[in-house]
This record gives C-alpha cells, structure tokens and sequence, in this order.
C-alpha cells in the first residue's frame, strides 16, 4: 500500500478491501528488517533468563530427536540398516515442523498487541516466528550429517540434497502457517486442531518407520505433505527411497497450494484482522 | 502547491457485530444461508483534507467513531467504502508502548519499535540519545522494560514516537499521561513537529488540549462529521450537542425541597457574557449572567432561583439560591425576566450550569420546588496550571527577602 513518493515519504492510499499481493508483499519486503529483528526478539526472549542461554536452542532439539531415535530404534526393531540416523533423519523435519506450525498458526493472535496499533502486513508475524526455529532445522541438520560420518555412512554428492529438502521443509512450515495463521484469526478452534493434528501426523508421518512397511497408512502417508520432506532427507543420508520422487511432488503440490489460498487470504483479509483481535 | 497530507472521501467503516466470535461449527452450519448478525457504521460519509502542518482536532462522545477513524488514519484497519489517502511517515500514539516486548531492553525495544515506524537501524542509532534523553530514562535504558513503571513505559513509548521525526503523528489521549512536566513537553515537542510542517491529529476528550493544540475541530457524532472548523465554535457545537442528547430529566437538583410539576415553567435559558452576548465559552476571571424567563402557572407566594453547577464527571461544584431574598410573589400566568450573576472561579474544564425555581411558604417556610431549566454545558477556560475543580487563585510568594 504504501508506495515510495520521495525520499522518506511513503503514501498510504486504501479503498475497498482487498491489498494486492503484490503490494502485500511490497510492505512486507520494505520492512524485513522488522522481520528479523521479531524473530530475533522472539530468540532472545525465549532464552534470555535461562542460565544455560541459547544453548538450551540446540540441546533441546538434540534431546528431542535422540530420545526418540534411541527408543524407536531399541522398542521398535525394524531391520532397518543405520536405524539411529534413519530415524533422525526424520526427526530433522518433525523436530522443526512440530516446534514451528503451532505457534506459527497463532501468530496473528498472539501478535496483536504489535499489529492492533501500527500497521504492516500481517504476514509479517508468522513468517518471523518461522524465521525464528530456523536455528532448529540447522542444530539438527549438523547433527544429521555427524551421525552420518560416525556411522559410517559417510557423506557424499547427494548429501547436497539437504538443502532442497531444507527449503522445501521452511516453504512448508510457512505457508501452512500463512494459511492456519489467517483462518486462526476468525476461527479459534484452529490453535486446538493443531495441536491435535501434530499428535496425529506425528503418526503418519514415516519419522520411525519406513514408507513401505506404513501398511493401511500408505495412502495417508503419502498424501501427508511432511513425508516429502523425510523422505528427501531420507535420500540425503541413508540413500533413497522408491517413493521418494513422488511424494516430494506432492509435498510441493502442497506448497503451491497452500501458498496460494494464504495469500488470497491475506489479501482479502490483511486490514480486517485486527477488527477481529 | 503542497499536496494534503490527509485526504479522506466518503469514508466509511462498518464493523459486523457478533453475539458471539463466530466458530468452525457455526460458520459451518452457516454456509448456504444468510447468518443473522447485525452491523454497526462506526464512521461513515467523512469528507476530510487536510493540509500538511496543520493541527487537527478531532472530539465527540464516546462511541462517536473518533478512535475508529484513528485506526483507519494509521492504516490498522481498512475502509469499508470510501478512500483515505495519508502522505508521508505515520506515528501512531494510540497506545504507546506499541509492539513493546517486557523482557527485552529499553533499548532493544527502542530499536524494534522503531524500525515498525518506519526507520532503518542507523536512522534509529543516529536518534538514539536523543530518545533517551527525551524520555528521561538514561539510567534504566538497559533495564527489561517489564521493571518500567508505567510513566517510564509511556515516556519511552512517546518518545520514540516523537523522535522519529514524523510527517504524521497520530495522538489519541496520550496527554492524560506522564507529570505535568513530561506533558509539556510533550506539547512543545507537538508544536516543533507542527512548525517543521508535520500534521498532528489530536483525538481527545480533553477539550482544553483541542482547543489550545488545533488550528481546525472536526466534531464527530455517531460516525459522522457534525462540525468542522475553527476549535473555539467546535467546542461550543460539541456542548450543544451534548446538551441536546442529555437525558431530559437531567441530574436530581438537590439543594433542598421536591419537584412539584405543572406550577411553573423555566425558559429561554441563556449564558451571556460581559457584552452581553449569549456564549458557550466563559473566562475564569469574568462575570457571567444566566438569563432567563420564568412562568407561573399558579400563583407563587415567594418564589425564588436556585442555580446548580455540576463537574464533566457529575460531582457538584457549587448549587446556591435566593432562599434568604425571595422575589414577589407571582400571579398565575405572569411571566418575569430573571438573571443570575456570578464568576465562575473554576478550573478549565466543561461544566454544567442548571437553574431552578421554587417557592417559599409564608407560614411553614417550607420549600417547594416548582421548575427544573435545562442543563446548559459551557467550558470554562481558567489559568493554565490550575487543577482540580475550584480555582482558588493561590499566589505563591517568596516572602524572605521583605
């Protein structure tokens, strides 16, 4: 909406209701800035009276994903080769998914002591909660890698392979976030059906078992867009799977999709939310 | 030529009011059909352009859409029907402290609050001390603001607000905060940014900072724009429009004696000044004179005036009358001219004057009441520093050196 008209001045020109994307994305480029310094704020104020500080953002994630790869691997005996770093693998994608869709579907809310009195694009809030857990998907990431070279499987070309996956897990995350965080404004229910839907998709998702074993799951894993995710990691490391291709389709179908009924969301919905807060 | 820096064109807000917030469940039982829910124009049909260094005031009662149409100027909201254009950088005041985070730092939220209005990093660094220093928190700046007390909070929240040199600055009754001191500066501060051409909109309840702030009033009734021009006559159409929704029956006159109807009617109540002119604005320091006409409907023995001045909140301030020197006694029908003089040593503020007329019995001395006038509302314009209700006329001398 505001579009530069001179050094420093900035124009603030509304009619009707609806903010073109474009200009949605204008005013939250113009202000990244903010972005950042949010999820900055967002870092520090999580740690900041803790004595062990920010290193709590790398054991707890650690904690997290070894715990589960110990207890599947030893509960669950799969004759699955190099189990810990199969599992971990997909711990790296959950880990970060489950920390960052529950609190990025509230973002709006839960930002509206910022955004009921200065404007700027809505979108702003989930994206720098997003923004802020990154440092999960990395902690882990190395970690992923270490238990790869400790295990003996190595690294090698296709561990290059972890950066599309990496992208397409934060494309994921946000744009379910820009959506949830959107419908979340008018319907508090959703704060709920996250959580309960982590608790399912925790399930569905082949964090602890491989895709072929999923059984009657199959077909729900595979329309699951987190199993793309994995499954890429899974490729990464421990070498893929014959599913792989397919569900990293359907991952991006997701992203394509969500990504377009958030946006449309936002631009009809971006000045009403805070009528609603 | 300069460009307004406001410019609003049938603007109007509506907002959908709900019995309740609406849920999955109820919005699914509601597709296909048409939910009942009833609507609410908070602002509507408001024309406005306003040139870049004006002061703009805007008053009205509560409910009267003014922090509506506060919102829609900082682009919180956005318009229903109808356009608004506002040029250049916007500071809102509405509430301030915006986006202030209680574990971090004056300083990290100086930066963070900062940067949403619209500053880079070096810009903010660049106002940095002077921020502090404006908010007189240098020693606490690296203290959580959450251990601010709530004046420290306000200061800061204005001053940065103030110190990122806006070309609009939005005010909603932030100078009800802070001691006296912060408050002028913070009106100094307002005037600076007026004269370096800055529009300043002053949304309060305070009609004495609209009137001593603003170059123009725009007086807001249910949405609409009622008045608009100079702040003096704002001032006087806003107590008209005030006298004009009070409940008929008023306040409870309550100098003695009951209300007795259909024996005499009170009319053409005035407020006159020293020339002789009806007005709505009085000097602390100059006589005024409520004239008047009252009507016997039956004979009245002795009858006599009361007059009742109420405070903006309802206390009384003063209630008086001619009990000790009553007139003479009126025939039924006769009709007499009455005024009543006095100052109103009162501190600045709106204040209610109402008159009353009641008879004394010759034999029990009793007190009958008979009419009630209407409430007229004036504002009072006193010494500047004087609070409270009464104006005492204190005289603070340094008598040491005599």
């Amino acid at each position: 909406m505001t579009d530069e008209v001179g050094p420093g001045t900035a124009l603030l020109d509304l009619a009707g209701r609806r903010t073109p994307v474009h200009e949605l994305l204008a005013d939250a480029w113009r202000i990244r800035s903010v972005v950042l310094l949010l999820a900055r704020r967002e870092f520090v104020v999580r740690y900041r009276r803790a004595a062990l500080g920010s290193l709590w953002a790398i054991a707890l994630p650690l904690l997290q994903a070894v715990v589960l790869a110990i207890l599947f691997s030893r509960i669950v005996r799969l004759h699955q080769p190099h189990f810990f770093v199969f599992v971990f693998a997909g711990m790296t994608a959950w880990g970060f998914f489950s920390a960052t869709l529950p609190i990025g579907a509230t973002a709006i809310v839960d930002g509206s002591q910022l955004s009921s009195k200065v404007y700027f694009p809505r979108l702003v809030l989930p994206v720098a909660l997003v923004a802020a857990n990154v440092y999960v998907v990395i902690v882990n990431s190395v970690i992923l890698l270490f238990a790869c070279l400790v295990s003996g499987i190595g690294l090698g070309p296709r561990t290059a392979l972890l950066i599309p996956a990496v992208a397409l897990l934060l494309a994921l995350t946000l744009t379910l976030s820009l959506l949830l965080s959107a419908l979340h404004v008018y319907f508090r229910d959703i704060r709920y059906l996250v959580q309960a839907g982590m608790l399912l998709l925790f399930y569905l998702t082949p964090i602890f078992y491989p895709l072929q074993l999923a059984g009657h799951l199959t077909l729900i894993d595979r329309i699951n867009p987190v199993t793309g995710v994995v499954e890429l990691i899974r490729a990464a490391t421990i070498g893929a799977d014959p599913h792989t291709t397919s569900s990293v389709i359907g991952c991006c179908a997701w992203i394509v999709g969500t990504g377009a009924v958030a946006l449309a969301l936002h631009s009809r919905y971006d000045r009403l939310f805070s009528d609603l807060l | 030529m300069t460009e307004p820096a406001i410019q609003l064109s049938a603007l109007g807000k509506r907002y959908v009011q709900y019995r309740d917030t609406p849920t999955l469940v109820s919005a699914a039982r509601g597709l296909g059909r048409r939910t009942r829910r009833g609507t609410l124009w908070a602002v509507r049909g408001v024309d406005l352009v306003v040139e870049p260094g004006l002061a703009l005031g805007v008053i009205g009662r509560n409910g009267s859409g003014k922090s509506t149409l506060l919102q829609l100027l900082c682009g919180v909201t956005g318009p229903t029907e109808g356009r608004l254009r506002v040029r250049g950088r916007i500071a809102p005041l509405i509430a301030v402290g915006v986006g202030f985070h209680p574990e971090l730092t004056g300083r990290e939220n100086v930066f963070i609050n900062g940067s949403i209005l619209g500053l880079t990093r070096p810009e903010i660094a660049r106002r940095f001390d002077e921020i502090v220093a404006f908010a007189e928190i240098e020693n606490f700046i690296d203290t959580p603001v959450k251990f601010y007390s709530s004046g420290m909070f306000v200061r800061l929240g204005f001053s940065v607000a103030v110190c990122v040199d806006p070309d609009v600055l939005l005010i909603d009754e932030v100078l009800a905060v802070g001691d006296l001191g912060f408050q002028m500066k913070c009106v100094d501060r307002m005037r600076q940014a007026r004269d370096r051409g800055a529009t300043v909109v002053l949304v309060s309840h305070n009609l004495n900072a609209v009137r001593n702030m603003c170059d123009r009033v725009v007086v807001l009734e249910s949405g609409r724009q009622v008045f608009d021009g100079a702040p003096a006559e704002a001032v006087s159409a806003f107590h008209r429009l005030i006298a004009e929704n009070r409940d008929p029956e008023g306040s409870e006159m309550s100098w003695g004696g009951r209300a007795v109807g259909g024996r005499a009617a009170i009319g053409n109540v005035e407020l006159i000044d020293a020339d002789g002119k009806p007005t709505t604005i009085v000097a602390s320091d100059a006589e005024v004179t409520i004239r008047l006409r009252v009507r016997a409907l039956q004979p009245i023995e002795r009858p006599f005036l009361g007059l009742y001045v109420g405070a903006e909140n309802g206390t009384r301030v003063y209630s008086d009358s001619g009990y000790e020197h009553p007139m003479p006694a009126l025939a039924a029908g006769e009709e007499r001219e009455c005024r009543i003089r006095f100052r109103p040593t009162l501190v600045t503020g709106t204040y209610s004057f109402q008159v009353s007329l009641a008879d004394r019995k010759e034999r029990s001395g009793e007190t009958v009441q008979l009419a009630v006038g209407p409430q007229i509302l004036a504002f009072v314009t006193g010494r500047s520093l004087a609070s409270g209700v009464a104006d005492l006329r204190a005289e603070f001398d340094d008598v040491s050196t005599e």
